[in-house]
């Protein structure tokens, strides 16, 4: 018997984590107007909407614009960032590396109020370039956490071995120093991207009607008119997702079976 | 004139204690030479200053008569290799050892070609393929040699290289190394804390003690004649003796606390440090000797037995003393037996007191 209990543990946190998605799934190809389960009939129409509407549409290809944004400007500024802490020592370092770590710390709100205040003077409250600023300011810290432990641990023999092999500092870094980080590299773009595409709190105070974001748009849309429109968009999310998740399992495959 | 020349190499870290201190070393073309001492002795820093990646505090290292000390890492022509093998993980065997050639412009048609030949020469051209997690420690250091040397570089650098593997395949690996330094014939050095490594695949031995210089020689010659007390030491295992020359009895020294001894050779006058390794007492037998040999007794404390020989740790006189025996003289040895020894004249190696 007791054998069995990590087997019903795992299904049970699996049906747990699945449950949502056998909800939403059905309800985004409901007849009803509004949320109601299980769906008295179906049909695609609530698709048709979401496709045809320009406020929809708007609002995701703002959502990709702004997290790849985000995930650019977390990876320019937090690479250089861990190499500095990791590599060099210098005054103040203690108290700079924990400065780096507050807006971790900061809730939500409070620093979306603050980023309103900051950014209405700039003319930047609505913006592509404020929300990418924003929202960057919660993965860097992230994103260097990330980095700064595989810098920890990458052995500097591996540039040396590269350098008298004839690779300039240039080389060095694209040859071994970026492939061998490649794995904290990714996790830190990947956090940079998915936390700035499903963020929504600072996305209500800043985002404006130009920036709107999905989750902005997703939340109004639950407010004012509780439309299924929200399922569809929940099921296309979670299919990209997989399809990404699986995408990169493929490719992780390849270079092993060379 | 020597091809590799250290000259007055100094390294401080903090300005004011030397990590080297004013090391001076000739290297021949195509040598073998190991850089021999304790950790901390400056070896490693040596080395390092010779590849490029750290810059003299004073000093110079000229190859084949071109300055190096101004040129970057990538701009010498010195390949290494590292203790931790320090193989890039993403890139198979053949693509470790292509990596120098692709980074020096080596022509594309050539390259191929000899990065099999290279692996050929280690002897792992099957696991081509591999990645280095896949590949057993040998096999990694082996795909670093192969990375090291396939651009045919001036001087191979080799930091403690076996440091890590276990003690049947270093010696399997020592062979290995000697027979590849045979066959392409590069100038190598080695850096090792291991005096057994350093004695038997060297031509010379370079031995280093805090940061300093203390002898360069060839292995026979720094086992036999030690420059100082700390070489004595640090190679092999030895006894050491204060005694006093007597100008009045030339060949003759007095060892305190033990009486005057026969020496052969060119005694230096004063105060004396003698050194006899261990190996040279032998068990006294009546019927032996030309009647010249010192003898002493050695009072038994323990043995440790070696299987081919036993080293057997007492005293004389109330002195440490260690002898080794073969292992028929050894045997059945216990605590507190007494043991005739003898040595000859020209056994001892004789140092002034410094």
């Amino acid at each position: 018997m007791v054998r069995y209990v990590p087997l019903v543990l795992a299904l049970l946190a699996a049906i747990f984590l699945v449950a949502p998605m056998a909800i939403i799934v059905p309800m985004s190809f409901s007849k009803a107007i509004s949320f109601e389960f299980p769906p008295p009939g179906y049909w695609t129409g609530y698709y048709a909407q979401y496709f045809s509407s320009h406020s929809w549409l708007e609002a995701t290809a703002n959502s990709f614009i702004i997290a790849s944004g985000s995930m650019a400007l977390t990876l320019i500024a937090a690479l250089p960032a861990a190499f500095g802490f990791v590599r060099h020592r210098f005054y103040g370092k203690s108290v700079l590396n924990l400065v780096m770590l507050v807006p971790i710390i900061v809730p939500a709100v409070v620093s979306a109020l603050g980023y309103y205040s900051f950014l209405s003077p700039l003319r930047l409250v609505g913006t592509h370039a404020g929300m990418i600023l924003a929202h960057s300011v919660l993965s860097i810290p992230v994103a260097f956490l990330v980095i700064t432990a595989a810098l920890k641990g990458f052995d500097r023999n591996l540039e040396r071995a590269a350098m008298s092999a004839g690779a300039g500092p240039l080389r060095t870094f694209l040859w071994v120093t970026m492939p061998v980080l490649r794995p904290g590299i990714l996790i830190g773009a990947l956090f940079a991207f998915l936390h700035s595409f499903n963020e929504a709190v600072v996305a209500i105070f800043i985002a404006g009607r130009d920036a709107s974001t999905l989750p902005k748009k997703m939340f109004e849309s639950i407010r004012l008119e509780s439309d299924p429109v929200i399922a569809v968009v929940s099921t296309l999310l979670t299919g990209a997702v997989l399809l990404g998740v699986l995408l990169s399992l493929f490719v992780r495959k390849r270079p092993a079976s060379r | 004139m020597a091809y590799l020349r250290l000259r007055q190499l100094v390294k401080s870290y903090d300005g004011k204690s030397n990590a080297v201190d004013r090391v001076s070393i000739d290297v021949e073309r195509g040598e073998f030479i190991t850089l021999l001492g304790p950790s901390g002795s400056g070896k490693t820093t040596t080395l390092l200053m010779i590849a490029g990646f750290e810059t003299p505090t004073s000093g110079g290292i000229e190859l084949d008569g071109r300055n190096l000390v101004a040129r970057k890492p990538y701009e010498r022509n010195v390949g290494m290799v590292f203790q931790n093998y320090a193989l890039f993980p993403h890139m198979t065997a053949t693509n470790n050892v292509l990596f120098p050639l692709k980074m020096r412009g080596f022509p594309k048609h050539e390259i191929g070609a000899r990065a099999e030949q290279m692996l050929g020469l280690v002897g792992l051209r099957r696991f081509a393929d591999r990645y280095p997690r896949e590949l057993s420690g040998g096999q990694q250091q082996r795909v670093a040699l192969a990375r090291g040397l396939v651009f045919n570089p001036d001087v191979l650098l080799l930091d403690e290289p076996l440091g890590a593997l276990d003690k049947n395949l270093r010696e399997q690996m020592q062979v290995e190394l000697k027979r590849i330094h045979r066959e392409v014939g590069i100038t190598m050095i080695y850096v090792t804390h291991d005096q057994t490594e350093a004695m038997t695949m060297s031509d010379r031995i370079a031995v280093f003690c805090n940061g300093k210089l203390e002898q360069v020689g060839s292995p026979l010659d720094v086992y036999n004649r030690p420059a100082n007390r700390f070489v004595g030491e640090f190679v092999g295992d030895s006894n050491f003796f204060a005694g006093r020359a007597d100008p009045a009895r030339p060949g003759w020294i007095q060892l305190s606390g033990l009486g005057p001894v026969r020496i052969a050779g060119d005694l230096p006058a004063g105060e004396v440090d003698v050194m006899i390794r261990p190996e040279r007492l032998r068990l006294q037998r009546p019927d032996e000797g030309d009647g010249m040999d010192n003898l002493i007794d050695l009072i038994v404390d323990d043995t440790i037995n070696y299987g081919d020989s036993v080293l057997v740790i007492g005293k004389t006189r109330g002195l440490p003393l260690r002898a080794r025996l073969s292992s028929k003289d050894g045997a059945a040895l216990g605590p507190g037996a007494a043991l005739p020894l003898a040595w000859a004249p020209a056994d001892a190696h004789v140092l002034a007191r410094r």
